[in-house]
């Protein structure tokens, strides 16, 4: 009882201040001067290994470089077509499989840790192991294709199979991420609504079509979109999986601007990628956020 | 009951694209654990071998490094999973506590540009590093926080503490009011009937969140292979080096694998309870 005499050291303002500081002042410290930075040094030709040589201030001329250069052109039409073709195929796998885990069964607890695995392996494992196992001479996966009758694939040599390994794996590794989310949306929907249309003597697909699906579709949507956003910056599993290879077949938008920056030390032209790419990913978020707003007024409506 | 015996084939059907699902997603898994325990001549064998005599020789590469002369060391690597748990360590616990207070903040206090700061400090959680990395590899350069441990714990606080807020707002918006503002007509301190009353009632949320931030920070790359070079390295960058040589050590990355994913499969079933919660209110800022 002796904290019951302790005043009432700080108001209300006080303590709220103090905890928001420590994250505004870390952001801000953090984001601030990057970002400023790179819209900076876009509009330079410059490159950190030669910091001698001035940097020559050249307008919007890397940007320019950028929006009309085929290469990479060709580098965002990749792009988007893995970002659609993974993201579409991870989404009705992810969403029916969560559908399915309603079922209650014996070890569901430990399926569904199990289940999880995939996208708790870093990703440049998953990429290496990937690799690893897409091998036309040692991989598992041609020996298995050949196991049912299949012909070998070359799975990294060749421009096509390669964007299907880089999927693939993608799927394999977000997946899990697509079934967690559909499984927090399906824990939403209130049973009584089941148990109204089991009365009525519907069938599974009517209350898959006519409940769950409805009632779910504002956290289906933010699933989706949170995964375009991922996917269109991924990098990494790119990285060790193929390296943008065979040639430059499997080259992202990122993986270019990591090569521009890390590789060819074009700060400036990276700088402007970066800014192209960031301006891309803000747009994409801003949707998601908004949408995200709109359903938290909807739901304290 | 009445379910497992009207709906028999149903229920087998469900269970058995389950079972396929299980199955592709654990073979890869399983395959990585064993390939982890072959020897040089069985990670190259074809067909792939399933039955083998298992070695640890993937796991000693890893750890002892062998010279021309014959001398063997205890390799570089217990530095690097050092700075891995450091780093990723208190990244998550420094990332946690910190969205911990800015999530009760933004739970139960009006405050100027309140919808702003939220909006901003979420779209910390879409910033695609790649975009950035230019930057900061300048900046950290000029602060001298380049292949420093404090600057990899800075970034990976930065990379998570969107998150960290969002959930732990989440979790705070679930717990009634009512609860601090009778302990405050009682006489007992705001901060006080945080520490003593609110804490306890999201422990779960905490749990959730420092599984998430966990395993961006334990994972992460893209950052670490541009800042750190050897004295912050991380493990997943110290994996990344066996790329791009001839006769790979398969079985030394899989034993990297194997020893990476170990942490986080722990922590994640001992959060499965949360799992959930934390991702509704995360992810999808919503209440319950």
């Amino acid at each position: 009882m002796q904290e019951r005499k302790i005043p009432r050291m700080f108001s209300d303002r006080a303590v709220c201040y103090f905890f928001l500081f420590p994250t505004l002042v870390l952001l801000l410290f953090l984001l601030v001067y990057p970002f400023l930075s790179l819209i900076y040094n876009s509009f330079f030709r410059y490159s950190v290994l030669r910091a001698a040589v001035p940097a020559k201030f050249i307008g919007f001329n890397n940007y320019l470089f950028f929006l009309t250069d085929d290469y990479t052109w060709r580098r965002f039409v990749f792009t988007g077509k893995f970002v659609l073709l993974a993201v579409s195929i991870q989404f009705f796998l992810g969403v029916g499989i969560a559908y399915l885990f309603q079922t209650k069964f014996k070890g569901r607890d430990v399926i569904f840790t199990m289940i999880l695995m995939p996208m708790m392996l870093s990703p440049i494992v998953v990429g290496l192991f990937w690799k690893y196992m897409f091998n036309t001479e040692w991989g598992l996966v041609n020996y298995l294709l050949s196991l049912v009758g299949l012909p070998a694939v070359d799975w990294l040599g060749n421009p096509t199979y390669s964007l299907w390994a880089t999927i693939i794996a993608d799927t394999w590794m977000w997946t899990p991420f697509t079934i967690l989310l559909a499984m927090a949306a399906f824990s939403g929907i209130p049973k009584s609504l089941y148990e109204a249309a089991d009365v009525d003597g519907a069938s599974g697909a009517f209350k898959f079509f006519n409940v769950t699906l409805p009632l779910s579709a504002p956290v289906l949507i933010i699933a989706l979109l949170l995964r375009l956003i991922d996917s269109f910056k991924q990098f990494d599993l790119f990285y060790a999986l193929t390296g943008g290879g065979p040639g430059d077949a499997t080259q992202t938008v990122s993986f270019q601007l990591y090569k521009t920056a890390f590789q060819y030390f074009y700060t400036g032209e990276a700088s402007a990628l970066g800014m192209i790419l960031l301006i891309i990913i803000i747009g994409l978020s801003s949707i998601f956020i908004r949408y995200l707003t709109s359903l938290g007024e909807k739901q304290s409506a | 009951m009445e379910e497992s015996n009207t709906l028999t084939l149903k229920r087998f059907i469900i269970l058995a694209v389950i079972a396929v699902w299980v199955v592709f997603a654990m073979a890869p898994l399983v395959w990585l654990f064993m390939s982890s325990l072959k020897t040089r001549l069985d990670l190259f064998s074809m067909p792939p071998k399933f039955i083998f005599k298992p070695t640890l020789h993937g796991y000693e590469a890893l750890f002892i490094t062998t010279y021309a002369d014959g001398t063997r060391k205890v390799s570089e690597i217990i530095g690097t999973m050092f700075n891995s748990i450091l780093i990723a360590g208190m990244g998550t616990i420094l990332a946690v506590a910190l969205g911990t207070m800015s999530g009760y903040a933004a739970s139960r206090f009006e405050f100027k540009a309140k919808g702003d700061f939220m909006f901003f400090v979420l779209s910390t959680r879409m910033l695609p590093a790649v975009a950035v990395l230019v930057s900061f590899h300048i900046m950290y350069a000029r602060l001298g926080l380049a292949d420093t441990r404090f600057g990899m714990i800075l970034l990976y606080i930065l990379v998570n503490i969107g998150l960290a807020t969002w959930i732990m707002k989440g979790f705070f918006d679930g717990v009634p009011r009512d609860l601090e503002e009778v302990a405050l007509v009682n006489g007992y301190s705001r901060l006080w009937a945080f520490r003593k009353l609110v804490l306890p009632m999201v422990k779960g949320g905490i749990a959730a969140t420092t599984g998430f931030c966990f395993i961006f920070a334990w994972n992460e790359f893209t950052f670490a292979s541009i800042i750190t070079t050897t004295r912050a390295k991380t493990l997943p960058v110290r994996i990344s080096a066996a790329l791009g040589k001839e006769g790979l050590d398969w079985a030394m990355v899989a034993a990297a694998g194997i020893l990476l994913i170990i942490p986080i499969v722990v922590l994640f079933y001992l959060i499965r309870k949360h799992l959930l919660m934390g991702m509704t209110f995360g992810v999808l800022g919503k209440k319950e």
